[in-house]
C-alpha cells in the first residue's frame, strides 16, 4: 500500500512538465560547459597549464572523466539548490494551492504518512537527477575527450587528487551518490517550507536564499571559525570523495550532521503541516 | 451518521463556528444552509478532519475524527465546490492516485465508478480537455470508490449550468435511491435544497439558525395575505386590538397566537374597512431563508417552530 502510493506520488512528480526543467537546464549547462572546454582556446589551454604545473601528463589527464567531474564541481554549486528547492518547494504547497490537498485530506489517510510519501518522492526525485547528472555528463563528455586518469583540483575545499582508470570512475560514482544527500537537504528545507502555510514559489525562494546565506557566511573570512556552524560547509561533503586520501572522519561528521538536518527539517515541517486547517 | 456536539472553531479572534450541535442520521438528505463566510464548509473541513476543531466533538460513521481519523473517513466519500484535479493526467489515473490513498482499487472497479457517472470513453484522455460537467463527474467517481456509505458535497452545483444542475439533482437522487448513502448537501440553491433534502439546517454567522425538516421550515411562518381598501389603517386596528404580531410588505400580517383570520375579518369589517381577500401565504424555502438570515436569536429547532412573533422582535 505504502509503495503503491509512494509510486503514485512520483507518477504525479513526473507527470509535470517543471518536473524536467531541472533536467533540461542541467543537461544544457553540460553541454555548454563541455564544448566550452573543447572549443574554448582559454579554458583549455588553463586546464592544461594547471595539470603539467603540477607535473602531470594532459595528454592523459586531460579526459572524459576529468571534464564530467570540472562540469560537475561548477554546475552543482548554483544549479543544483535551484532546481531541487524547486521540487521540494512546490511538493506540498502546489498541492495546497491548486485544492487537489484537500481531497487527499478527505481520505483516511494520516497527514503524517501524506508528507513522508511526498518527502520520499522528492527524495527519489533527487537521486534520479543526479543519476542523470553523472551519466550525461561522462556519456556527452565522452564524445569530445579520450578516455584517461582523473585529476581534480579544488584549492578552496583543500581538495587535490590524481586517480587512474577505476579508482577514477569509483571516486566519481560516490561523489555523485553522496552529492544526493547535499540535494536531499536543500530539497528538505524546500520542503520543509512547503508545509506552511505559503506559496510553492517562496517556499522554494526561502529556501534557495537560505541555502546561499549560508554559503556567503560560510565563505566570509571572518566566518571561518565557525565553519562547521553552517549546513552548506557539510553540504560539501561529496568533494572529499576526490580527495587522496578520503578524510573519512570529516565524511562521517558530515553524514551524520546532515541526515540530522534532513530530519529535522522534516519534524518542523510535518508539525507545521499536522496543526494547519485545510479549507478553501 | 454524523455527530457534531457543541463544536467551536476559532480563526486567530475569529469565531467561524460556535457551539454548534448537528445529527445526521443514516440514510438521510440532509441540507446545510448558509450564506458565504456563515461556516458551512468550515463545518464541513472539520467533518472531514481537515480543519481542527477549538472545541466540541465529532464522530462520522460513529468514530471520533480527531482521535480515530481512519476508520471515520473510511466510508466517507467528498466533493468540493470546484473539482480540481491534476489536469495533466487522464482522468483514470486520478481516480488511480486519489483512489490509492483509501485502499487498493482494482481497474475493475475503476471501470465500473466510471461507467455508473458516465465518463466511459474519456477516462484516457487528460483532465484538462475535461468540460466543467465531466470534471463534477470525475468528482462524483473519485467520491464512489471507496464504496462510501456517506458522501459529503459541498456546493456541488457551483459553476454549473442548468442543465448540468439538473444532472447533478438527478445524480444525487440516484445515489440516494440506488446505493442508500446519507448525503450532506451544502448548497446556496435553495430550489435544489428543496428538492432534495428531507431535512436541513441554516447557518448564519457561524452559528446554526434552524434545524429540522424542510416541512418545518416552510410551516414555521405563518404568514396570512391581506387585501383590504386601507392596510396601514387596518394593521394599526388590528394591532391595537392584539389580534396580529407583525406586518410586512404591505399585505402580510401574522396571526397572534390564539387568534384566526375569522377575528381579523370581524374586527375589520366592524371597524368599516372592506376585506377583499384573506389567504394563507404559501411560503417558499427562499422566503423562510431569508427571513431566517434576519434573525439574531438561537438556533431553534423544528420541533420548536418559528413564530412570526420571535422573528418581530429581532427584526
Amino acid at each position: 500500500m505504502f509503495l503503491l502510493q509512494l509510486r503514485n506520488e512520483l507518477r504525479k512528480l513526473f507527470g509535470k512538465k517543471r518536473t524536467y526543467l531541472g533536467f533540461g537546464m542541467f543537461l544544457l549547462a553540460q553541454s555548454a560547459f563541455i564544448l566550452v572546454l573543447k572549443y574554448g582556446r582559454g579554458p583549455n589551454q588553463s586546464m592544461m597549464r594547471m595539470m603539467q604545473g603540477n607535473g602531470y601528463a594532459a595528454a592523459h589527464f586531460f579526459s572524459n572523466l576529468t571534464v564530467a567531474t570540472t562540469t560537475l564541481l561548477a554546475t552543482a554549486y548554483v544549479l543544483l539548490p535551484l532546481y531541487v528547492s524547486l521540487v521540494g518547494g512546490d511538493l506540498v504547497a502546489k498541492e495546497a494551492e491548486d485544492g487537489t490537498l484537500r481531497m487527499i485530506l478527505s481520505r483516511p489517510i494520516s497527514r503524517l504518512r501524506i508528507l513522508l510519501i511526498k518527502w520520499l518522492a522528492g527524495v527519489v526525485f533527487s537521486l534520479i537527477l543526479i543519476l542523470a547528472f553523472a551519466v550525461f555528463g561522462a556519456c556527452f563528455s565522452r564524445l569530445f575527450f579520450p578516455e584517461g586518469g582523473l585529476f581534480v583540483s579544488i584549492p578552496w575545499d583543500g581538495v587535490f587528487g590524481v586517480f587512474e582508470g577505476v579508482e577514477g570512475w569509483q571516486r566519481y560514482a560516490a561523489a555523485h551518490l553522496v552529492l544526493t544527500l547535499k540535494a536531499c537537504t536543500i530539497m528538505s528545507l524546500a520542503f520543509m517550507f512547503s508545509c506552511f502555510d505559503i506559496k510553492p514559489a517562496a517556499a522554494t525562494i526561502v529556501a534557495i536564499s537560505l541555502v546561499f546565506i549560508s554559503k556567503i557566511m560560510q565563505d566570509t573570512p571572518y566566518f571561518h571559525d565557525m565553519q562547521g556552524w553552517f549546513f552548506t560547509y557539510h553540504m560539501n561533503v561529496w568533494v572529499y570523495f576526490f580527495a587522496a586520501p578520503i578524510p573519512w572522519w570529516k565524511v562521517g561528521e558530515s553524514l551524520s550532521i546532515l541526515a540530522g538536518f534532513n530530519l529535522t527539517f522534516f519534524l518542523i515541517g510535518s508539525t507545521a503541516f499536522q496543526i494547519r486547517d485545510f479549507k478553501s | 451518521m454524523i455527530s457534531l456536539r457543541n463544536v467551536r472553531k476559532n480563526f486567530g479572534g475569529q469565531r467561524a463556528v460556535e457551539d454548534l450541535d448537528l445529527q445526521v442520521p443514516a440514510g438521510e438528505i440532509f441540507g446545510l444552509l448558509g450564506h458565504n463566510g456563515a461556516g458551512k464548509s468550515t463545518a464541513i473541513g472539520m467533518m472531514l478532519g481537515q480543519v481542527w476543531p477549538t472545541a466540541g466533538e465529532i464522530r462520522i460513521c460513529g468514530h471520533d475524527i480527531i482521535s480515530q481519523r481512519q476508520a471515520a473517513l473510511r466510508k466517507v466519500g467528498a466533493i468540493f465546490e470546484t473539482p480540481v484535479f491534476y489536469d495533466y493526467l487522464s482522468g483514470w489515473r486520478n481516480l488511480e492516485i486519489l483512489s490509492h490513498y483509501s485502499a487498493p482499487t482494482s481497474r475493475h472497479r475503476i471501470g465500473e465508478v466510471v461507467e455508473w457517472v458516465g465518463l466511459t470513453g474519456r477516462e484516457h484522455s487528460r483532465v484538462r480537455t475535461y468540460s466543467h460537467g465531466m470534471r463534477t463527474r470525475l468528482a462524483l467517481a473519485q467520491a464512489l470508490l471507496p464504496q462510501p456509505e456517506l458522501l459529503i458535497l459541498d456546493e456541488p452545483g457551483d459553476g454549473l449550468d442548468p442543465e448540468g444542475i439538473h444532472e447533478m439533482r438527478l445524480t444525487i437522487l440516484r445515489l440516494h435511491r440506488e446505493m442508500g448513502l446519507t448525503i450532506l448537501l451544502s448548497s446556496h440553491l435553495l430550489n435544489e435544497v428543496q428538492q432534495l433534502c428531507t431535512r436541513i439546517a441554516v447557518m448564519k454567522k457561524g452559528r446554526k439558525v434552524f434545524d429540522g425538516p424542510l416541512s418545518a421550515i416552510n410551516k414555521s411562518q405563518s404568514w396570512i395575505r391581506l387585501r383590504v381598501n386601507d392596510f396601514p389603517s387596518a394593521v394599526e386596528l388590528l394591532r391595537r386590538e392584539r389580534l396580529i404580531t407583525d406586518e410586512r410588505e404591505g399585505s402580510l400580517i401574522a396571526v397572534a397566537p390564539g387568534s384566526g383570520t375569522e377575528h381579523v375579518v370581524r374586527c375589520l369589517v366592524a371597524q368599516g374597512i372592506s376585506v377583499y381577500e384573506i389567504a394563507p401565504q404559501e411560503q417558499t424555502l427562499e422566503d423562510s431563508y431569508l427571513d431566517l438570515m434576519k434573525f439574531d436569536g438561537p438556533a431553534p429547532s423544528g420541533k420548536q417552530q418559528l413564530q412570526p412573533s420571535v422573528l418581530a422582535t429581532e427584526h
